[in-house]
């Protein structure tokens, strides 16, 4: 597509205090970056979420943006699956294209 | 890597709390991972969730818990047995009364739960190399520390003499790296898939302490992690050839059938058998089963001190028979002959603006921390003078900060646990040079500390150093335990820890629209608006001597800091004339001729000692020193009041004596720190005003008025009672379990650094508080009970803001607090249950027991 590389883009959306181990599997995956945004709003299976609060980053929730290669991508969303046995939280993977794929190994 | 042994380990630490150092001390819930679920539902082996039943009965004895209590604690337990009756013989007894009788004249025999008193050779060992591996101050560092934890121990205990050859060998075969060596011993040891989870949960529970502060360090630090821990323990197993199914029996219910207690229930209340009423009785009683017995007691006895609480408040609906709550009290004229009005009656909100008469303008504004120590200088500091106005805010004052000192080569975060430090404060000295040269004495004094602790620690110096400094360091020895204020003010002078005068650098930290909108959130959160000439920012802080506990009698919302750099941020912030120009663009105008002071609040001594003086102007220097007086006044009042409950204390010494104690190296009790904690008051001050509530209760102060979106609500419910829960649960377990989730007697603690302590020479890092901090005398100074957030603004506002909070949703639902509210004052009091708001029951319960109905 457009000469761009084709890689898996995972988001995870999960409460700041689950972030830790998110952030943990994902730089343990071997990924040398990744996006994370704090103060998520919405609303889901656990009812409404407020967004960013001013003294509480504990307990707002977390969304986190990784694309490693796909060769990499399998073992960190079954790791990812197993994390979200146990806590509030989803995960969402699809396919993207990326222009600078040096940029996501 | 196995990414999905890491991801296992993640899921099952969890609901691990993680454990703060000493040095910054966190109260935390230690059984906060499972917020998310019912506080009754928890089972865990050996950790009471109440107290027990006799314990209860002696307090339905004394009139602690009544029967009032008892029955509205079933009826919020079980609605619908509000309506439900049952007739025996020719009486007809309520439901609720049923249940009040089994409880308090049939209980049965008490179920102490008991810490497992584990002794597991593998516990033994992996508490040594844990704490050989993070001890700061090792006098022989650990070898391959920096290869990792368990790098580390793999390379050392194929050498270890405590364990058998046959294992040293094991350890030879071991893998390489932490993850692999989980999955190879849980392989080699048999254990399968489906039994990991069990298995990995108790290896964690093995050692708690160290756990949880292993996954404070992994976060924080970085150079352990659980997996590295367990991957030691685990291969600890499989070396030694230990079992690891040790599975802990979970305890039984242990509740006999309705039936049986309903026929006994009926020949109690009957005298004699009558089939009919015994199955009537039976459904009835297997509403409530024997294991919710000490949950309905925990919730009377929670309510009696809450409806008590309420009957407190001014402008609580039953409360007309009393005084007017508006009138002041007689008791508080001051010398002039006025007398002190309730704040804010009159036009103090500012916005409000609906007042027919403006209440005058207060001499000097006293922000103090909601903390429930501050409620006592507050309290006296009003009673002493009409001009003094109070505020309770959270003790970092809403400015979150890294701080470091001119003169310190570390910094502290000084912020509320909530948050990540993103905003670092220096200071400024005003004379550099002068800085300069203070810097090198303590730096010199400080070198000369550490060589006089390594003269007396390095293993061969010891005789050496006590013939050569024995005489002068057994004279300083005697006179600490003598004359414990005059060794202080000598070691004072010693030191010279006179600080130059400086001013923090919070211009440098915030950009203008940060500190502008900071300054806002805290004027809106608690309902300033009309400025005093004089507003005064008091951090507290804690001084005592030899005490391990220190930072935990310090701010909670500082990080177990003093809250002193944040008392002069908000200082510099509310007096930096840009803020106020942007202030005013959005509606809170301050005036002029109003001065900022910070000030700093010692909880031990209780005086009030302005900080940045240098910065006051010509103006306000009466004004100060005016304050200074009536501090000084207040303190004492208030440390002869104090001195009722401090053990060996009397209030009939002088205050100074009582003060005395923070400096007494063998006093265990310099203060009772937060102990007694129970409510949470979010609300104006006029609501409180000249109560006394004996420094039981965080006090916010808050005006809808003043907060038009209800943000600043938000915010103080899911950040200071989110961080007033920790601390209420901390004390809460600490005291009904000092054996497991508190950390024992402090009489046998040793330091590791200042990560934590042991009880003894070895064994797990303890948690929680010393049982010091919460009894004295094996009786409990701390009445552990859940805390009651008592809120006054709209209940529409209230019920958004739980709705859209999952934290807040899983206190409240959850039962791990309660919360009660009213509109105003003057109207009904609601309770917030599962089901929404319902008046609240505490004056509905009839009065007397037994009447038909």
């Amino acid at each position: 597509m457009n000469g761009l590389t084709k890689m898996t883009r995972l988001e995870v959306v999960v409460s700041g205090r689950d972030a830790p181990p998110v952030r943990e599997l994902i730089t343990s995956a071997g990924a040398t970056g990744y996006t994370s945004v704090s103060g998520v709003s919405g609303l889901g299976h656990h009812g409404q979420h407020s967004g960013a609060l001013l003294f509480n980053e504990y307990d707002t929730l977390f969304i986190f943006n990784n694309t490693p290669p796909p060769e990499k991508a399998s073992a960190l969303i079954d790791a990812l699956r197993e994390l979200l046995k146990g806590c509030p939280g989803v995960m969402f993977v699809a396919d993207t294209y990326v222009s600078r794929p040096d940029y996501f190994q | 890597m196995s990414l999905k042994i890491r991801a296992d380990v993640a899921r099952v630490a969890r609901d691990i709390v993680p454990q703060w150092p000493l040095h910054s001390f966190i109260a935390v819930n230690p059984l906060g991972g499972r917020e998310g679920i019912d506080f009754e539902s928890i089972r865990d082996s050996g950790i009471a969730l109440t107290r027990s039943t006799p314990h209860y009965l002696a307090d339905v004895q004394s009139g602690r818990i009544t029967r009032e209590n008892l029955s509205a604690a079933v009826i919020e337990r079980i609605p619908e047995l509000r309506a439900h009756s049952v007739r025996i013989g020719s009486r007809t007894i309520s439901a609720a009364k049923l249940i009040v009788a089994e409880l308090t004249e049939l209980a049965p025999a008490a179920e102490t739960v008991r810490a497992s008193q584990r002794s597991d050779v593998v516990d033994e060992m992996t508490a040594k190399w844990v704490a050989s591996f993070l001890d700061p101050h090792p006098l022989w560092p650990m070898p391959h520390r920096r290869d990792g934890f368990y790098a580390a121990w793999r390379a050392l205990a194929r050498h270890d003499p405590a364990v058998s050859r046959s294992a040293r060998r094991a350890a030879r075969t071991l893998p390489a790296r932490a993850d692999d060596a989980i999955g190879h011993a849980l392989s080699e040891l048999k254990i399968g898939t489906a039994d990991a989870d069990a298995v990995l949960r108790r290896q964690l529970a093995g050692l708690p302490g160290w756990t949880a502060h292993i996954k404070w360090r992994a976060e924080h630090v970085g150079d352990i992690d659980v997996v590295e821990y367990l991957a030691v323990r685990l291969s600890l197993h499989l070396v030694l050839g230990q079992p690891v199914e040790d599975a802990t029996p979970s305890p039984s219910d242990g509740d006999e059938s309705p039936w049986t207690r309903a026929i006994r229930l009926v020949e109690h209340l009957h005298g004699g058998a009558d089939r009919g009423a015994t199955a009537s009785v039976a459904r009835v009683l297997a509403m409530h089963p024997v294991r919710d017995h000490p949950f309905t007691f925990q919730r009377a006895y929670e309510l009696q001190y809450a409806g008590e609480l309420l009957r407190t408040i001014n402008g609580t609906a039953d409360d007309a028979d009393t005084a007017d709550p508006v009138a002041p009290r007689p008791d508080i004229a001051d010398t002039a002959g006025t007398v002190a009005p309730r704040p804010g009656s009159a036009g103090t909100a500012g916005t409000a603006g609906t007042a027919d008469t403006v209440a005058p303008r207060p001499d000097t504004q006293l922000v103090a921390c909601i903390d429930p120590r501050s409620e006592g200088i507050r309290r006296h500091l009003e009673q002493l003078h009409a001009g003094i106005e109070t505020f309770g805010f959270a003790g970092f004052f809403g400015i979150p900060i890294r701080f470091a000192s001119y003169n310190s080569s570390s910094a502290i975060d000084s912020l509320p646990a909530l948050l990540a430090p993103h905003h670092r404060v220096t200071e400024r000295p005003r004379d550099p040079a002068s800085a300069q040269q203070r810097t090198a004495r303590l730096g010199a004094h400080q070198a000369f500390a550490a060589g006089i602790h390594a003269g007396e620690s390095t293993t061969a110096a010891p005789f050496a150093f006590a013939e050569t400094t024995g005489v002068l360091f057994g004279a300083m020895t005697v006179l600490r335990t003598l004359a414990p204020t005059i060794a202080a003010r000598c070691a004072a002078a010693l030191t010279s820890t006179a600080r130059s005068e400086s001013s923090v650098t919070v211009a440098d930290a915030f950009t203008l629209d940060e500190r502008a909108g900071l300054a806002e959130a805290a004027l809106r959160m608690m309902g300033l608006s009309q400025f005093a000439p004089l507003v005064i920012f008091a951090g507290h802080g804690s001084t005592s001597t030899n005490n391990l506990y220190e930072s935990s009698l310090d701010c909670g919302a500082c990080g177990g800091n003093p809250g002193t750099a944040n008392a002069r941020s908000a200082a510099a912030i509310f007096n930096d004339p840009d803020v106020r120009r942007l202030l005013h663009e959005r509606g809170l105008p301050i005036p002029s001729d109003t001065f900022f002071l910070a000030a700093a609040h010692d909880t031990v001594t209780d005086r009030i000692r302005p900080l940045d003086a240098h910065l006051v102007p010509p103006t306000h220097l009466d004004r100060v020193e005016r304050f200074a007086r009536l501090q000084h006044t207040a303190s004492d009042a208030l440390v002869r009041e104090r001195a009722h409950d401090l053990p060996g204390a009397s209030p009939r010494r002088t205050p100074d004596r009582t003060r005395a104690r923070g400096d007494d190296w063998a006093e265990v009790y310099p203060e009772w720190g937060l102990a007694g904690n129970a409510a949470f008051i979010i609300g104006p001050r006029e609501i409180t005003y000249g109560q006394d509530l004996k420094r039981r209760v965080f006090l916010h102060s808050y005006r809808p008025e003043t907060d038009p979106n209800g943000a600043g609500l938000e915010t103080i419910l899911t950040a200071p009672v989110v961080v007033a829960q920790w601390i209420n649960h901390q004390y809460y377990f600490s005291a009904l379990n000092p054996d497991t989730l508190g950390a024992g007697t402090k009489t046998v603690h040793n330091a590791i650094g200042t990560l934590g302590v042991l009880s003894g020479q070895a064994g797990d890092l303890r948690r929680g508080l010393p049982w010091q901090s919460v009894a004295f005398a094996g009786r409990l100074v701390h009445e552990p009970m859940r805390l009651a957030v008592i809120v006054e603004a709209p209940l529409d506002r209230i019920s958004a803001i739980v709705s859209r909070n999952a934290v807040l949703r899983s206190l409240f639902d959850n039962n791990w607090i309660s919360l009660t509210a009213r509109e105003n004052s003057g109207s009904a009091w609601y309770s917030y249950g599962r089901y929404g708001w319902s008046p609240t029951r505490q004056s509905n319960i009839p009065h007397h027991e037994g009447a038909a109905q």
